[in-house]
């Protein structure tokens, strides 16, 4: 995996919107920002009612997504480009989904959403019709996936990384500022992790530093140790998919898992340690 | 969340405009505003908060009235706005729990 390989730019997506074999895909958790205007072509995915299972908080199963990519006309030999709002957050969370149960050929618009608006790119609401077909998913691969118990394992031994905002891994603020504060769970980080915020790895307009800025970020100003393990996280998964998304895809470190329970669950758990504060 | 929109503690993203405040503040401290250029509302751009370091804190996508709605904690922040055409804005904001700030970014 390099860079050319995970990521594309406007300008591709412009040049490629026609091609039959690229499908677009618009991942938001709002999705009313599709219904109001999209690039030409792209299919809607809905971060909860499309990924997440409807009952048991865990993803759909490996036929919850066959159904779901056969549905949306996405075949195995499709290249599929993913963009969306909150900075690509959901849509790096969907690629990560997409690697999770085997899908490789998938890229992330640089800059999503965003970038796309700022510049005044083309946008339309008509709904594209694609053909079903019969889209076959590999078992999850739990190489990029990590469980609270190994959360806990890491701990002093193993890098871990809390992306969320600096107010949020101190304890003061409990959710990201443009929601309410008020969460069940105590607030704080999991012992010896390191706040690298995600927003640290984009610009302004949500695209991703270049890599020789990711690797001075990370390695040289958080000093996270490139030979270890690592473990990404935040509240509920998808900016750490975000963080994933840098250190496994675009700087290609081989053992980067994202958790995926994150904070509402660590934050809930009974019994387990808590730092509060800058961390150490 | 009883005195916010319809909201889902489960997710985290910004919708467009961010989650109005409905009812009373209860114990929030509230940044909000509208960004309008010569008196009409821009409603294709962004409105980031900052914290006091110049830290990225939360973004939502303006609304179709150029509003934006924080929830942030009591202290000093700053806001910015971008929009197409790039266009750039940065005022600075102090939050009370208890309190909603109006601010009005005129671009």
């Amino acid at each position: 995996m390099s860079r050319s390989d995970a990521l594309v730019d406007a300008a591709w997506v412009e040049a490629h919107l026609d091609d039959p074999g690229v499908v677009l895909a618009e991942v938001d958790e709002d999705t009313s920002a599709y219904d109001k205007g999209h690039i030409k072509g792209a299919v809607k995915i809905d971060w909860k009612k499309d990924l997440q299972d409807p009952v048991r908080r865990d993803f759909v199963d490996q036929a919850g997504f066959e159904r779901l990519l056969s549905k949306r006309g996405i075949s195995n030999d499709d290249t599929v480009i993913l963009y969306g709002g909150n900075n690509n957050w959901f849509a790096a969370y969907a690629y990560w989904y997409f690697k999770l149960y085997g899908h490789d050929k998938v890229k992330l618009l640089d800059g999503g959403r965003k970038r796309w608006e700022l510049d005044s790119r083309d946008m339309v609401t008509d709904v594209p019709i694609r053909p079903a077909t019969s889209y076959h998913a590999k078992e999850q691969d739990r190489s990029i996936r990590a469980f609270r118990d190994e959360v806990l394992a890491a701990i002093g031994s193993l890098n871990l990384v809390d992306v969320r905002s600096p107010d949020e891994f101190t304890g003061r603020l409990l959710a990201p500022a443009h929601l309410p504060q008020e969460q069940a769970q105590r607030g704080g980080h999991v012992p010896t992790a390191k706040n690298v915020p995600w927003s640290k790895a984009a610009e302004e307009d949500g695209t991703f530093k270049s890599n020789e800025a990711l690797v001075a970020l990370y390695r040289d100003e958080t000093g996270l140790d490139f030979a270890k393990d690592t473990i990404a996280y935040c509240r509920i998964g998808e900016r750490s998919a975000h963080t994933w998304f840098v250190l496994h895809e675009l700087l290609d470190q081989p053992n980067v898992k994202n958790y995926d329970g994150s904070w509402t669950e660590y934050g809930s758990l009974v019994g387990v340690p808590i730092e509060l504060g800058d961390g150490k | 969340m009883s005195n916010a929109g319809d909201s889902s503690p489960a997710g985290c993203g910004a919708p467009a405009g961010g989650i109005k405040v409905t009812a009373g503040t209860g114990s929030q401290a509230v940044v909000q505003g509208h960004v309008t250029r010569s008196g009409t509302p821009v409603p294709s751009g962004y409105a980031r908060l900052l914290n006091a370091d110049g830290e990225f804190v939360a973004e939502v996508p303006l609304g179709d009235d150029g509003g934006f709605t924080f929830y942030a904690a009591p202290g000093d922040w700053r806001l910015r706005v971008l929009a197409p055409g790039g266009v750039q804005a940065e005022r600075a904001v102090t939050a009370s729990t208890g309190a909603i700030t109006e601010i009005e970014v005129a671009v």
